[in-house]
């Protein structure tokens, strides 16, 4: 019998620890403590229990913040998954200009954020924009309306913003998976005898599963943490209408009460949690 | 077992213990008058600048090199940040604060983060009296800030179209309301009065100048900070439904309602605003002197046909009011180490030969007694002068409550344009904001 | 019938791409209009083609300075987190015990949290090493960011590969290190095309930390640039704000151009067959 040696190959993820423990688990751990005081961010802070939590669920701000987050956030990662799969199926035919094709499909997501608000805002205003104008000059009423000054429609363009900016980067990965079916596997498939269901099912599906798990999950933490993108195009008004809960959070942090906003950081990372281990748990490659 | 770290995680989180963490906030004393005075002469140092003044980087930047050119080993280096104001909570509140900055909240003042400049005669002894006491701390009576401008704020009109019309600026709100519907009836494609709700800061002014204002020219400038600082209700009286602030917002749904404003009040912009302005599509609008130059930028015509007026009373017992307030202060770190050699950069700055560059950059008239610059032109000038003679001054408030900003406050506003609050609902909502922003 | 379909997908990728490009057509628009534009006035869709502009805004935003600053951050950054990310995903895929368990629940939980909370102990520790204001500051702070995506992509990925794979190296007498750099590395290509593609432009464009440790202008980044044409109460000098992102934009775009076919060959050459 041999002795059973300490595998050390499963301390290569150490360098990654150490840095990320360093820099973001280290100052993290500082910084969730104050969840549950009162601190300003300067001066003295002193412990309030879970009152933080409590104020939290007591706030009409708070609650209609969850509301806009989470709307946005299925909106965006529903959409953003089926139109990146439809963008995928489509140009993984072969045609002429394909390169420059999925390359344009791209390149919206390479805009900053700190300008592309300012673009889409030149684009849509109400009454003002190039829509308003592409809309006059065609002859056709003012389509856009006063979409962008109320709520639910405010929040409807921001998913449609979000989504047109960054479909494309979830077509790039589902690309990626799609392209990894190669024909073989699937005429092998085909002379199994198996039907069309049977082979999406078993051939299909499983070989795209690592991509539908990267989009997915990463899809739901970005929506749900949601902030450039309202941010630059409606600063989460008009009023508080369209304020996700990570503009809240920064609000609140620099608004004297970061204590508060760290307790209300705690609660968005549940928020998220919940939706992303269920997800994790859907998308598990079968072996 | 991604539960089990993400239990993990929060079980760490429950053990750093709050009380671990509060010792380690920084109490940071300020001893402001405590190096250096023995020791006069200059050390090579580098000083730290920061700034969120956009306008001034370019002009800042060519006296910051003149000055390093000469200083004898001083070199001061200019940190802009567009977002300077949250930036400088973090510098702050990590103990790195820079040793000059532009940015100056009432509440670093009471955390003692700024050094206390009241004995700066050189600098007080060419400041026009009144900009002084704007920048004096009323909790301490004392100056933490040296403010290089005055700026003032008020309605800016289109000149032509008054005259066309035949009207003059009105005292009351009445007589305004009364001027807007007369260029409603006469010129139905110009908007009478411009609001670009899109932008809070600019609703969260209109509460600054108009019911705030009203507070404030009633009860005077000291005694109406004192009242905002204490949150002295009796002074305020915000959510009184026959109050300043319930009538501010009637009157704001009141003009609403007639069309005398833009009817894309909650989407337009400040550009907007300076377009419709240009193009005499609107005939006046709510504004500091800095949009002067963006005006100005767009067609230099328009200098003829701009006019100014006061804010009209919408109170009975009111007066129209302007405000004339400090601009563009300095202040110096109480932590820093080099107290002589920032106020030596500091003094170069403000130099006469500067600071005239520095006010005519600017577009806003120079608060030193000893600079003659040409901010403006001259038919503006004038007009403005006129109506700050004709009308109660008010002061900026800087007496706020830490958890409730102007921005926020133009929030409301901007849920009051969107339907979501009666003018009595919004003067209790108001109140109840302003009062948990204190408690915060 | 057969063509029909043909022509219907061709006029929707048409169309799709043309949507694309509409943020980038406003945007040069935005960038050849004169300073005394009244925007809305006149025929909106055509410019002025003032291209003194782009003289202008160069000069004004000192964003040659700033893209190199933008390309060097963003270099490092892959560069370190795919190594130390590839490992870790390396070692979570294939050596599955509780540490690293651990590993890997730590980092994607944390992908979660917003770093904002973080922002006052983690510019207190970076004075304290003298990081603030340096690049490669930066580069450590945005690599703790892109750190959990990485782990994340790397895992997933590698756990679809064969485990022969492994084996086969391990007859060859290759340790982990050596199996992961000689063997699986070069087999996931897709992982790290996926992984710069997700996470590449999100440094390029970092403004939320360039904020707190990019200060002086020698070494800001490109949104840092771009943030000097807004005013905070009034609003911006559009011609040279857009002129300015045009510039950034456009080696970007040539990179992108010039790589995409390397892009997608490594987003489908790997070993992702079952």
């Amino acid at each position: 019998m041999q002795k059973k040696r300490i595998d050390y190959s499963q301390f290569l993820s150490l360098p990654a620890l150490i840095l990320f423990s360093v820099f973001f688990v280290y100052p993290l751990l500082k910084g969730v403590g104050m969840s549950l005081t009162n601190w300003d961010g300067m001066g003295k802070a002193s412990f309030v229990g879970f009152k933080n939590f409590i104020d939290f669920f007591a706030d009409e701000r708070a609650i209609s913040d969850i509301r806009t987050t989470l709307i946005f956030a299925v909106g965006s990662a529903v959409l953003l998954n089926l139109v990146g799969l439809g963008y995928a199926v489509l140009m993984n035919s072969s045609f002429r200009g394909k390169s420059l094709a999925r390359v344009i499909i791209y390149l919206p997501a390479i805009i900053s954020p700190l300008i592309m608000g300012y673009i889409w805002y030149f684009l849509l205003q109400p009454g003002r924009g190039f829509l308003y104008h592409a809309f006059q000059q065609l002859g056709l009423p003012d389509l856009i309306g006063n979409w962008m000054s109320s709520y639910p429609s405010a929040l409807a363009v921001l998913v449609l913003v979000n989504v047109w900016q960054f479909a494309g980067m979830t077509m790039i990965i589902y690309l990626a998976g799609l392209q990894s079916i190669s024909g073989d596997v699937l005429e092998a498939a085909l002379i199994d005898g198996a039907t069309p269901w049977q082979r999406f099912y078993r051939v299909t599906l499983p070989l795209l599963m690592p991509a539908i798990r990267i989009n997915v999950v990463t899809n739901i933490i970005g929506s749900l943490s949601v902030f450039d993108v309202i941010m630059s195009l409606t600063e989460g008004g008009p009023g508080y209408a369209t304020e996700s809960l990570s503009i809240y959070i920064m609000r609140m942090c620099y608004g004297s009460r970061t204590g508060y906003s760290t307790a209300v950081a705690m609660i968005l990372f549940l928020i998220i949690l919940v939706p992303v281990l269920i997800s994790m748990r859907l998308t598990k490659s079968k072996a | 077992m991604l539960l089990v770290a993400a239990a993990l995680c929060s079980l760490f989180a429950g053990c750093s213990s709050p009380a671990a963490e509060t010792s380690e906030a920084p109490p940071a004393p300020a001893s402001s008058t405590e190096p250096s005075e023995q020791t006069p002469e200059l050390k090579d140092v580098d000083l730290a600048f920061f700034t969120g003044k956009v306008e001034t980087v370019d002009l800042l930047d060519e006296i910051i090199a003149a000055y390093n050119a000469q200083s004898g080993g001083i070199t001061v280096e200019q940190e802009y940040q567009n977002d300077a104001s949250n930036i400088i909570k973090i510098k702050f509140a990590s103990g790195a604060a820079p040793d000059v900055m532009t940015t100056y909240e009432q509440e670093y003042v009471d955390q003692g983060k700024y050094l206390d400049l009241s004995d700066w005669n050189d600098v007080w002894d060419r400041l026009i009296p009144s900009m002084r006491e704007n920048c004096t701390d009323l909790n301490t009576g004392n100056q933490f800030r040296v403010c290089t401008n005055m700026t003032m704020a008020g309605f800016w009109y289109n000149k032509e179209i008054f005259e066309t019309l035949n009207l003059e600026p009105a005292d009351t709100w009445e007589g305004f309301v009364a001027n807007l519907e007369a260029i409603k009836t006469a010129m139905p494609d110009v908007d009478p009065w411009f609001i670009f709700g899109s932008e809070a800061w600019h609703l969260g002014h209109l509460i600054e100048f108009m019911p705030h204002g009203y507070i404030k020219a009633k009860f005077g400038a000291t005694e109406a900070k004192e009242a905002m600082l204490a949150n002295d209700k009796a002074v305020l009286n915000f959510g009184d439904p026959s109050g300043a602030m319930a009538t501010f917002a009637s009157g704001l749904l009141e003009v609403q309602s007639k069309g005398l404003i833009n009817a894309d009040v909650l989407t337009a912009t400040n550009d907007n605003c300076i377009d419709a302005f240009v193009t005499g599509k609107a005939a006046m609008f709510s504004n500091g002197m800095w949009c002067l130059s963006s005006i100005l930028e767009k067609d230099p015509s328009m200098a003829d046909k701009i006019g100014f007026m006061p804010y009209p009373s919408m109170m009975a017992d009111g007066t129209p009011m302007v405000l004339v307030a400090e601009d563009s202060g300095y202040s110096i770190s109480a932590d820093t180490q080099y107290i002589e050699e920032a106020k030596s950069f500091l003094e170069y700055l403000f130099s006469a030969e500067n600071q005239k560059k520095y006010s005519e950059s600017l577009g806003s008239p120079s608060a030193f007694t000893d600079v003659d610059a040409d901010w403006a032109p001259a038919a503006v000038v004038e007009g403005v002068n006129i109506a700050i003679d004709s009308a109660a001054n008010i002061g900026y408030t800087n007496e706020k409550p830490a958890g409730f900003s102007g921005d926020d406050a133009g929030r409301m506003v901007q849920d009051l344009l969107a339907g979501r609050y009666t003018a009595e609902q919004f003067a209790t909502a108001y109140e109840e904001a302003w009062d948990a922003g204190f408690a915060s | 019938m057969k063509h029909a379909s043909k022509a219907v997908r061709y006029t929707l990728i048409i169309m799709i791409c043309l949507m694309c490009l509409i943020p980038f057509y406003i945007l040069l628009v935005l960038a050849l209009n004169s300073p005394q534009r009244i925007f809305y006035e006149g025929n909106i869709f055509l410019p002025d083609f003032d291209w003194q502009n782009f003289v202008l805004a160069w000069n004004k935003s000192k964003i040659g300075t700033a893209m190199l600053n933008s390309a060097l951050i963003t270099f490092g950054t892959l560069a370190l987190t795919i190594v130390t990310g590839g490992l870790a995903g390396y070692a979570i895929a294939r050596r599955n015990t509780r540490y690293n368990k651990f590993v890997f629940g730590l980092l994607l939980s944390c992908m979660m949290i917003p770093g904002i909370i973080n922002t006052v102990p983690l510019y207190t520790l970076m004075q304290r090493i003298h990081a603030v204001n340096t690049l490669w500051g930066m580069i450590l702070v945005c690599s703790t960011l892109a750190l959990p995506s990485a782990v994340f992509i790397y895992s997933t990925f590698i756990r679809a590969l064969p485990k022969e794979l492994d084996e086969a190296a391990a007859l060859d007498g290759c340790t982990g290190f050596s199996t992961f750099w000689r063997i699986i590395f070069p087999a996931i290509k897709p992982a790290t095309a996926s992984f710069v593609i997700l996470n590449g432009f999100g440094i390029w464009n970092n403004y939320a930390q360039a904020v707190f440790f990019l200060q002086s202008r020698s070494k800001q980044n490109i949104p840092q640039a771009l943030s000097i044409f807004f005013q905070q109460f009034g609003g911006g000098d559009w011609h040279l704000m857009a002129s300015t992102a045009f510039i950034a934009i456009v080696p970007v775009v040539v990179i992108f151009l010039i790589f995409q076919k390397q892009f997608i060959k490594g987003l489908t050459d790997g070993a992702l067959k079952g």
